[in-house]
């Protein structure tokens, strides 16, 4: 043993190198976030609650029954009821049970109306079964609240048209999608203002 | 002569103590039946199946494409290699060459998983042992991985992110450039941890010459991964068998000499900074071009050769336009891929029947192995070093269990 190590064991050398880490630490910035106060702003694409796009010129969700959604989902948590009439498919049910749901993101990727999106809202805790059975209205509804939150007046998710993917692989409907435009709250509220004032 | 007297009227007798399901040390819920002669194990029986959800079942119902989300959940702290796994055996299935930017793009993916899971193994393997600052140290490094996950892939455990064929979508510059930042910080935060529990006089007692394994025994025991090459074997399916980029990049396989739990924990640090490594150059090299190769299958491949094209659809261009005349999806027949996961040897044997879904998939997943292996390495060791071998052989249940 030569004198350098007798003497790292005898100071607790190597001990006292991790504990001046440590309390360097100590005043250095917390990487950590009070979560519930302090949120988490997640990145654009970040596959959370789903929703059905509330088209600006219908006023209704987009969906055509094709039923790709409900046939490449993994665990099989989407269900569809249409009927035919002469020239289309009229969607009657359409149900994702969020539970069950794996966050994979096929459905939004597969759809080639680009009717389902899977939001970037994470928190949606709740009480009973029951409000993880999202419905047509529920998923309506699911982008309401999302999309009067967004700070930008257009939104288009990224699993619409995957960056990369050749854009001939895509059917037409993906290929001329444009951003929905989304009616702000803000926006909304100024506009319901200006017109009590005229009234 | 007195001690005597005394030792022959007490009673000595063995005793047999359940360690798990749910026990914080186990990592997960793995149960460890020990025989104990006073604080000594005797017999060491890992009873699994606690986490047991039928993944491989499951893949017999799912198209190859729709089975590959239930490869995340697997070994969820690595999903992405887990994924790149499942893919290469499905492209090699299928005879898919994925683009040379696809390739690159899941080499520095799988070493991005590869930082984190080993990350997450020292921090909880330091945690077990009682060096709490190390937990708190790695998981600010892990955070940025898994941001930079989200980033690209849109969730950041259970990415689904690469794709038969390729990847899901293309990395851009900003995340490029932040993971390069990433690769100049992180040799420093090594550096950290070293500091905190290398050469620590706790840290060395408990696992120097703890569960000491020779490299005969760990290839008899079918160890794989840091585990076989912290007793010296230099087995890497990564250099003996390349997939994706990897014979493409330059890097070391690093082993141990003696086997212990302290090799093993030195090959994964070493394994950190050649991942690093890897990342830098792929970085570097990475080509431009596309993403996914012209003959991937869709995402809703067909389940059976046959696929009706239904007139009556509104929007018929979203039907994919498979021709009537293709009857089986995949080559039938017998396969076998490994990859190198984390942490260790990850295979995937596919019986295909033609079909677009596999007619058998059996995953050969290291963490079983490794678990089978406990016994071997437990026996005669102190309860308290038991603790210590659940966390050097790396294991998670959900690969263990599947």
């Amino acid at each position: 043993m030569t004198l350098r190590d007798a003497a790292k064991k005898i100071f607790f050398l190597e001990i006292l190198k991790g504990l001046a880490l440590t309390f360097r630490t100590m005043i250095n910035r917390p990487v950590t976030r009070r979560y519930p106060k302090v949120k988490r702003e997640p990145f654009m694409g970040f596959r959370g609650r789903h929703a059905f796009v509330r088209d600006p010129g219908t006023g209704r969700e987009k969906c055509v029954a094709c039923l790709k959604c409900s046939i490449v989902c993994p665990s099989q948590c989407i269900r569809i009821e249409y009927k035919e009439t002469e020239e289309r498919r009229v969607l009657e049910k359409y149900e994702i049970e969020a539970l069950r749901c794996v966050f994979c993101g096929y459905c939004a990727e597969v759809c080639p109306v680009c009717a389902l999106v899977l939001t970037e809202v994470y928190e949606y805790a709740d009480y009973t079964r029951e409000q993880f059975l999202f419905d047509r209205e529920r998923l309506l509804k699911n982008w309401d609240d999302f999309s009067s939150g967004l700070k930008t007046g257009a939104y288009f998710n990224k699993f619409w048209r995957l960056s990369g993917i050749d854009i001939n692989r895509m059917p037409v409907g993906k290929r001329l999608q444009q951003s929905v435009q989304v009616k702000q709250k803000e926006f909304l509220s100024k506009e319901s203002f200006d017109k009590g004032r005229a009234a | 002569m007195e001690q005597m007297d005394i030792e022959k009227d007490l009673q000595t007798k063995g005793l047999i103590l359940n360690m798990g399901p749910q026990h914080p040390a186990t990592h997960g819920v793995l149960r460890l039946m020990l025989h104990l002669d006073g604080e000594t194990v005797v017999k060491c029986t890992p009873y699994v199946g606690y986490l047991h959800r039928g993944t491989e079942k499951l893949c017999e119902n799912r198209t190859y494409i729709s089975a590959l989300p239930l490869m995340d959940r697997l070994d969820y702290i690595s999903s992405m290699a887990n994924d790149v796994g499942y893919c290469v055996a499905v492209e090699r299935l299928f005879g898919i060459e994925p683009p040379d930017r696809a390739k690159y793009i899941r080499t520095m993916m799988c070493e991005m998983t590869r930082i984190s899971s080993h990350i997450l193994w020292l921090a909880t393997h330091a945690l077990d042992m009682g060096a709490m600052s190390v937990f708190l140290h790695s998981f600010r490094e892990r955070e940025w991985l898994l941001d930079l996950f989200e980033m690209i892939t849109g969730a950041r455990l259970t990415v689904s992110y690469p794709r038969i064929g390729g990847v899901r979508c293309d990395v851009n510059r900003e995340f490029l450039e932040s993971l390069y930042k990433f690769t100049e910080e992180f040799p420093k935060r090594i550096e950290e941890y070293e500091t905190l529990i290398d050469q620590n006089r706790i840290w060395l007692q408990r696992t120097k010459g703890i569960g000491v394994i020779s490299a005969r025994d760990a290839i008899n025991c079918g160890l794989t991964g840091p585990t076989l090459r912290g007793s010296g074997v230099s087995y890497d399916v990564r250099k003996h068998e390349p997939y994706d980029a990897y014979d493409q990049v330059d890097f070391e396989v690093p082993v141990g000499k003696n086997g212990d739990v302290y090799d093993r924990y030195r090959c994964r640090m070493e394994e950190l900074r050649q991942s690093n490594r890897i990342i830098r150059q792929c970085i570097k090299k990475m080509p431009d071009g596309p993403i996914l190769a012209d003959n991937s299958p869709e995402l809703d491949m067909p389940a059976e050769g046959h696929r009706k094209l239904i007139p009556e659809m509104s929007l018929s261009h979203a039907c994919i336009s498979l021709s009537d005349e293709c009857e089986s999806i995949a080559p039938a027949g017998e396969f076998y891929s490994a990859v190198e996961v984390p942490k260790g040897e990850l295979g995937f044997y596919i019986l295909s029947d033609g079909s677009g879904k596999p007619y058998r998939m059996r995953l050969r997943s290291p963490s079983f192995v490794h678990a089978s292996a406990l016994p071997r390495l437990c026996r005669g060791h102190m309860v308290a070093d038991v603790i210590a071998l659940i966390g050097t052989i790396d294991i998670v249940l959900g690969e263990c269990d599947r």
